[in-house]
């Protein structure tokens, strides 16, 4: 089965932006009231920087697309808060993607959310249990949900394409989703992940484990859920309708939000220890997150805790990486939640430190009840994941089974856009923590760029990538980002379905190993993955940008159960 | 260090200053203090659990591996017993000693500055507060190879 999300999109009924803009502003849903001129765009660029003359006046090569078009947003119900929702084993939860009304910084926009929540409901089990979600389709495009790190059956892994078809506007699709992990999870669509996901489609799973001291002791929690939204000052910008926009590096967003809204807040006591749960489900930004210099422990990622707790400056969160921490507000007042990171300007060839703050943590005087200082000090080490680990540690040092090269193709790109980046490739960031450019990023589309995971071996690319392995086979990967392809980036590559180690980056082996399914591989790296593949399926393996995963970066990794020969 | 273990680390080593430069390589130049020496250097991100070393207001964070070979005594060039790394910011106001570096292969660091010279001078001990002795090798990091494009041909026309 191959992966068609483009072609249901154009065959979805709701589809409606018909025309393909020659201008700027013309025919742009959410553009009114913008002005062209020589050297201005409709979409926002950085400070200090201006668009290239040679791409005045260009759009990108599609129809554009928001949702619930020609629907007056007020006459759609307002967006809540992301409610618990506690399940047993054996529940059933009935989940609605739907059209809502959200308010972002006083405007009113037509988006999406689940059952009438921003994010989703935070469904919380425990580990080991079982549940049944009737999932209802009541946008106007084709959907899905994928159990984002669940370690599920396969059949429900939500992959269209892969898995299953793409849930058709007035559908529905049941799954029934198991928990062997302890952690913090989410769901979000499998198709056109750049509209469905960015318009509000994304929720957390809480899985508890049974041990009431699985992690150091802490006196609340909060679930964050990080995004991000491209305006033009109160205006959304338009998404591309046939195929992603933005093909190159992503949208990157420039209002941040938390649990969908950009003014986070929280209270705490003074001495409170806060254990905060965060996903990244931005399309394309990385996350580097501190809390106003207080101090912060990280305990777990993705799939499991660390082998042993560490002391950390910051949080570094890659699209649809998880992370579980611990901050301790130790002083009373305000406690910014910043993401600090340094921007490249290519137009001044200059780094420039940008911080957001994406939210306020307001530490009154009264002293935390319990005191959990003098666990929050100590860094616990956690034994069973070391023993669990140490099962696979024998592959840590031996050659790759399978190696792919991230890289890019492109053509048809505009010629300025072509220019620039050929002559402005001396240097690569690790790292693109912003959208640097962003009217050639816009510009391209998925029909231009063709995102690529190379097998080193065969040299097939992408879904013609055949790999079989067996159920049970522990299978060693080795990814390397080309720094030489046309426009190197990070790329956060998810695997679905199983759990794997990283356990080299660049030939320095990981000392503290944790259970991921998402991991970042920075431009010109080397990252070794050790991959438990235990669950049988066909699972996909992608690029987590969402508009990487848009442009072609994905395949497939066959897990073929242990009974059956190949 | 067994002879073999010399000869592959030597192999290594001149593998490295023989490679084509990368986004996390570093070519240094030699001086008139030292006209012979040759040397490179390649930028280790550090570690992290996230897979990223950087620091809290986002810049990356790299340990510093250098290699070099043909560097004289450090006495025949004055009074001085060590040789010494240093990054500096490309205005030179402000540098930071990563570690003392010798013929062979020496990691130095923390290095979080986002554009850097790498330095080595000759010094009276490997652990100066400032640097007052001759450079004998020095590199600019892979990030000083950003340009601006302020007055390129493609922008021709635009005021800032």
């Amino acid at each position: 089965m191959r992966r068609r999300p483009l072609a249901l999109l154009v065959a979805s009924a709701a589809w409606a932006t018909p025309a393909v803009a020659q201008h700027p502003t013309h025919g742009m849903p959410g553009m009114a009231g913008m002005h062209d001129s020589s050297h201005t765009m409709p979409i926002p660029m950085p400070a200090g920087m201006v668009m290239m003359p040679g791409l005045v006046g260009l759009t990108p090569g599609v129809t554009t697309f928001l949702p619930g078009h020609g629907i007056d947003p007020a006459d759609l119900p307002a967006a809540r808060p992301g409610a618990v929702t506690p399940l047993d084993d054996g529940d059933t939860l009935d989940l609605t993607a739907m059209l809502l009304r959200r308010t972002i910084h006083g405007r009113a926009f037509a988006m999406y959310g689940f059952n009438g929540q921003v994010p989703g409901p935070l469904i919380r089990v425990r580990q080991g249990a079982t549940i049944t979600v009737r999932f209802h389709n009541h946008i106007d495009l084709p959907s899905s949900v994928h159990w984002h790190g669940v370690r599920l059956d396969n059949r429900y892994d939500g992959a269209v394409g892969v898995t299953q078809q793409a849930v058709a506007p007035g559908g529905d699709f049941v799954y029934t989703v198991r928990f062997p992990d302890a952690g913090i999870y989410w769901y979000h669509p499998h198709v056109r992940e750049d509209v469905e996901q960015s318009m509000g489609l994304f929720g957390n799973m809480v899985v508890d484990a049974p041990d009431r001291d699985y992690y150091s002791p802490a006196n609340s929690e909060q679930v964050l859920i990080l995004g991000d939204l491209l305006m033009q000052a109160d205006t959304l910008i338009p998404y591309g309708g046939e195929a992603p926009d933005f093909a190159l590096m992503g949208r990157v967003g420039n209002v941040l939000l938390v649990n969908g809204e950009p003014d986070y807040a929280l209270h705490a006591h003074r001495g409170d220890v806060v254990r905060f749960y965060l996903t990244n489900a931005a399309s394309s930004r990385t996350y580097n997150l501190s809390f106003g210099g207080a101090p912060i422990k990280v305990l777990a990622s993705d799939v499991s805790r660390f082998e042993h707790e560490a002391r950390v400056r910051s949080v570094v969160l890659g699209p649809a990486e998880r992370y579980i921490v611990e901050v301790r507000f130790d002083r009373p007042g305000r406690h910014p939640l910043l993401n600090s990171v340094q921007a490249i300007n290519h137009f001044r060839g200059e780094f420039e430190a940008q911080v957001d703050t994406l939210g306020m943590v307001t530490v009154d005087s009264t002293p935390a009840g319990p005191d959990h200082g003098a666990a929050f000090d100590s860094l616990r080490a956690n034994p069973a994941v070391s023993r669990d680990v140490d099962r696979y540690r024998r592959w840590f040092d031996t050659p790759p089974d399978k190696r792919l090269t991230l890289t890019v193709r492109t053509s048809g790109l505009p010629l300025a856009t072509v220019q620039f980046m050929t002559i402005d490739t001396a240097y690569y960031a690790p790292v693109e923590w912003v959208d640097g450019m962003p009217d050639m990023n816009w510009l391209s589309t998925s029909r231009q760029v063709h995102w690529i995971l190379r097998d080193d071996a065969t040299g097939k690319e992408n879904e013609a990538i055949d790999w079989h392995v067996k159920e049970g086979s522990v299978v060693k990967l080795r990814l390397f980002n080309d720094p030489r392809a046309f426009h190197p980036m990070q790329h956060p590559i998810h695997l679905h379905g199983q759990r794997m180690l990283v356990v080299a980056r660049d030939g320095v082996p990981t000392l503290n190993h944790v259970w991921k399914d998402t991991a970042i591989v920075p431009v010109g790296s080397t990252v070794d993955l050790v991959i438990d593949a235990s669950n049988p399926g066909a699972w996909m393996l992608h690029c987590h940008i969402a508009e990487h995963l848009g442009a072609g970066m994905m395949t497939v990794l066959h897990v073929d159960p242990a009974t059956t020969a190949r | 260090m067994t002879q073999g273990r010399w000869r592959l680390a030597a192999f290594a080593a001149g593998l490295l200053l023989l490679s084509p430069v990368g986004p996390y390589d570093i070519k240094l130049f030699s001086t008139a203090a030292a006209p012979g020496a040759r040397g490179a250097a390649r930028l280790i991100p550090n570690g992290s659990p996230f897979g990223i070393g950087v620091t809290a207001d986002g810049h990356a964070s790299y340990g510093v591996r250098i290699t070099a070979e043909k560097l004289p005594r450090p006495d025949r060039l004055g009074r001085f017993t060590a040789y010494v790394a240093w990054a500096a910011t490309p205005d030179l106001t402000q540098w930071v000693r990563l570690g003392p570096a010798r013929n062979g292969t020496s990691t130095v660091g923390p290095v979080e500055l986002n554009k850097f010279l790498l330095v080595i001078t000759a010094e009276a001990d490997s652990a100066p507060e400032k640097h007052t002795g001759p450079t004998v090798l020095h590199g600019t990091s892979p990030s000083g190879w950003l340009q601006s494009f302020l007055t390129h041909p493609l922008f021709r026309g635009i005021s800032q």
